[in-house]
């Protein structure tokens, strides 16, 4: 489309003052190129203030195409992809999230992230409970891989058992069909997680599996008695089998540092605590989304308000847990004072590397250098079996209207990449469900679980 | 029935039954069982003079029956492994294929899972595996190879003397390995059966390792991590290997493949804070007094002698660790009955048997 949108552009005719096309050099060209185009733009700004994505990115692809010469064919290619909304992996175009300004401005990397702006309307026969969820997802207020996951299968739940197979169509057929516009939702707030994926990849190969015969009610709950198993078997019971083995690990004494917030790390410290270990806790975190708060605040408040004191021990609850809290640039002055580092993950790749929070993948390899072992607390439904070599191929940057930047200023633009990887060399183990595994053997897992595809 | 007892019998009795056929060299290879199989041929001896009536019950009292074990052991790393590997073995025991009519009845049950485990894992058989490991690994001594090796070990002693019969020229370094001193243990046993050998003093391996071709150590277990816990001292043989670029073998068989994961030379089981701690000030002031005074004495006497230190070698040995860690990027290859593996292999091979 941007290429189309070139040729109609300039004039081919040249007024007696300027010369012709072709006398002028290219950067003359450009520059008449660009006129014209501001030209248009606004002529089109003034009746249109209801945006409409579609048009919204068309712009930004005409006015960002002159200025970039090397970024002409990506543009091209993005905007073929940006076309097509229902695709997963939706790269879209970046566009400056302020409303008011007419100029929009393209990013100069991360552009293939998706950065797209919620609230472009709801296409097709959406369920409220995915539609909230979908607000949920994008305003931030539930983070976390297996905090999302969690709350995507139980919104399913809720549409499956709402639905009704339309007359002359099988259920195992049309609910696919049913459930895709809903999951595409979803992906418009926020792109798709591993956990997510991984999740619905189960639930659809359920469902393709039901049996025709079965009445419809009972076919539904029993995909819905399936969705309740896989969060209690892959997660809830997975988090009890990675506590107890890591927790193994945790020695009276011991400083353990964590980053930012991840649940399973949280459960790790809390269980350790509870089973009586005397250890202290390093919390590192970062900007923009200082989610180590979270954390500091949930190790703080022991005792936890369970505990009760029965008349049969009087002891008194065990003292909480000494914390410390830094950002990441503290991080050198106190790797060395650790004994562990104990991370969390977003997803584990096949070739051993860990996919996570931004700022990770320092903490990891600092503690390699100064030879702390560093352990990965991960259940299993989050290996993917893709191959990830570095962060940029597939990340998400988090929307500047929920992080502003403390400095706004026209020419600048944010970039805030949520995630990053960790390559296999720094981590020491992963501890899954399985036990505890060395990096460069995760690709055995699936043979571990006896199964062929997660 | 005490465990503790029948385990003690099963390592004397193997001593006393072992094939008088084989010849006298390959007799002193052989002598021993290894803890771990003591261990499964003792636990298996629990599991049929026991009356528990699950399975439940049974793989309870296994543990049990381990844990004893553990606690009456010095060493209790590579008979670790070889309970651990019974009692999964147990637990995850196809009961399928198991016939019905047997299935009702529990004794019956468990008989058949001591006659599946003799075949799966023979336990009179300790020879095969060694002779396993030692083809594996003769494949890769070549003629007039230099090999560097570390205290006393079957497997090696089964794979060298077996280079040995091949007709293969090779000369050995064994490292003298202090405190127990066994390095001339195969010191002896290697010149008995004509290959030249050398003891080295342990700080003497980076002297000799130009000189050396490869690497070849026993080991006491073999870790989900992909290293190596073995005696004292295998550590510096593998980081000098390591900057040297000599290849570093290792031969295990595949009972000592222990679950364990150790996160640093601290994380295993067999280490207590007692180990390289420091004695408090009171003792080393009395020490420093007695030093003072045993030296006026001593320099009077022979002005060149050196001071007699209090310091006894026993009491160096206790405050010093038996075992230590080896990392697996140290680690080349790792031979084994079940094939040669690297040391990622190796945690791929745990976790296909243990689920």
């Amino acid at each position: 489309m941007a290429a189309h949108s070139q040729t109609n552009g300039p004039p081919a005719t040249p007024t007696p003052s300027h010369p012709t096309q072709k006398s002028m050099t290219k950067a003359e060209r450009r520059e008449l190129q660009e006129k014209q185009r501001a030209a248009k733009l606004a002529q089109k700004q003034q009746p249109q203030n209801a945006d409409s994505p579609n048009k919204q990115k068309a712009k930004p692809k005409s006015d960002a195409a002159p200025r970039r010469s090397t970024g002409a064919a990506e543009k091209q290619s993005s905007a073929a992809d940006g076309s097509k909304s229902h695709s997963k992996d939706t790269p879209g175009t970046a566009m400056d999230n302020d409303a008011g300004t007419s100029i929009s401005r393209s990013l100069r990397i991360f552009s293939h992230f998706v950065l797209t702006k919620h609230g472009h309307g709801v296409k097709g026969d959406i369920h409220p409970c995915i539609i909230r969820l979908a607000l949920q997802f994008s305003e931030f207020r539930i983070c976390g891989a297996n905090a999302r996951c969690i709350a995507t299968l139980i919104a399913f739940k809720t549409v499956i058992q709402d639905y009704t197979t339309p007359p002359n169509n099988t259920l195992s057929r049309h609910l696919m069909t049913h459930l895709s516009p809903q999951i595409s939702h979803l992906v418009s707030a926020r792109p798709m997680s591993v956990t997510m994926g991984n999740a619905i990849r189960q639930l659809k190969l359920e469902i393709s599996g039901s049996d025709i015969d079965m009445p419809e009610q009972d076919a539904k709950d029993l995909l819905c008695q399936k969705i309740d198993d896989y969060i209690r078997d892959r997660i809830i019971i997975a988090d009890e089998v990675i506590q107890d083995l890591a927790c193994k690990k945790i020695k009276d004494g011991d400083v353990i540092l964590t980053y930012a917030r991840s649940s399973i790390v949280e459960k790790v410290l809390l269980s350790a605590y509870k089973q009586g270990k005397r250890f202290s806790v390093i919390v590192v975190d970062s900007r923009p989304l200082l989610e180590g708060k979270a954390l500091l605040q949930a190790l703080t408040s022991t005792p936890p308000v369970s505990w009760t004191l029965s008349s049969a021990s009087l002891l008194p609850p065990p003292p909480p847990i000494p914390c410390t809290y830094a950002l990441l640039p503290a991080l050198p002055s106190l790797i060395t004072e650790a004994t562990t580092v104990i991370l969390g993950a977003h997803s584990l790749h096949s070739n051993g590397a860990v996919f996570s929070r931004a700022g990770t993948a320092l903490v990891a390899m600092m503690a390699k250098q100064h030879s702390v072992p560093v352990l990965v607390c991960c259940e299993t439904y989050k290996f993917s079996e893709t191959v990830m070599l570095d962060g940029f191929g597939k990340n998400e940057l988090a929307p500047s209207h929920l992080f502003p930047a403390p400095a706004q200023a026209p020419n600048l633009e944010t970039l805030n990449p949520l995630y990053d990887l960790t390559p296999p060399s720094s981590i020491t183990a992963v501890v899954t469900e399985v036990g505890l595994i060395p990096p460069s053997s995760i690709s055995s897992i699936p043979m571990a679980l006896g199964r062929m595809n997660l | 029935m005490d465990i503790c007892t029948t385990y003690r019998h099963k390592l004397r009795d193997e001593q006393v039954n072992s094939a008088p056929h084989l010849r006298s060299t390959t007799l002193i290879a052989t002598l021993e069982i290894s803890p771990p199989l003591a261990a499964i041929l003792a636990l298996s001896e629990l599991c049929a003079t026991s009356d528990a009536g699950t399975m439940f019950e049974l793989v309870k009292a296994l543990n049990e029956g381990a844990n004893s074990l553990r606690r009456n052991s010095s060493n209790p790393i590579s008979l670790n492994a070889g309970c651990e590997l019974f009692i999964a073995f147990v637990t995850l025991f196809p009961h399928d294929s198991v016939p019905s009519a047997v299935r009702a009845d529990p004794h019956c049950e468990f008989e058949a899972i001591i006659e599946f485990a003799e075949k799966i894992i023979p336990h009179r058989q300790a020879l095969t595996y060694r002779t396993k490991i030692a083809e594996l690994s003769v494949d890769f001594i070549k003629d007039d190879s230099v090999i560097l090796t570390h205290s006393y070990s079957r497997v090696v002693m089964e794979s060298l003397l077996l280079a040995h019969r091949r007709s293969k020229r090779i000369s050995v370094f064994v490292t003298e390995a202090r405190p127990r001193g066994l390095g001339l243990k195969t010191a002896e046993a290697l010149t008995a059966a004509g290959i030249p050998c050398t003891v080295i003093l342990d700080s003497a391996v980076a002297y000799a390792m130009e000189k050396v071709d490869f690497v070849l150590v026993g080991s006491e277990a073999v870790v989900e991590s992909g290293g190596l816990i073995n005696a004292i001292g295998s550590l510096n043989i593998a980081i000098i290997a390591k900057a040297a670029n000599k290849p570093f073998y290792a031969l295990a068989e595949s009972y000592k493949f222990h679950r364990l994961f150790p996160l640093s030379q601290y994380d295993l089981p067999s280490h207590n804070p007692g180990i390289l701690s420091f004695p408090s000030p009171v003792e080393t002031d009395r020490a420093a007094e007695k030093a003072s005074s045993s030296a006026s004495s001593e320099s009077r006497s022979a002005p060149g002698a050196p001071l007699s230190s209090s310091i006894t070698q026993e009491q160096i040995a206790q405050n010093n660790p038996d075992v230590d860690y080896t990392r697996p990027d140290l680690i080349s290859l790792v031979f084994s009955d079940v094939g040669s593996l690297t040391p990622s292999g190796v945690s791929q091979y745990l976790v296909g048997m243990f689920h």
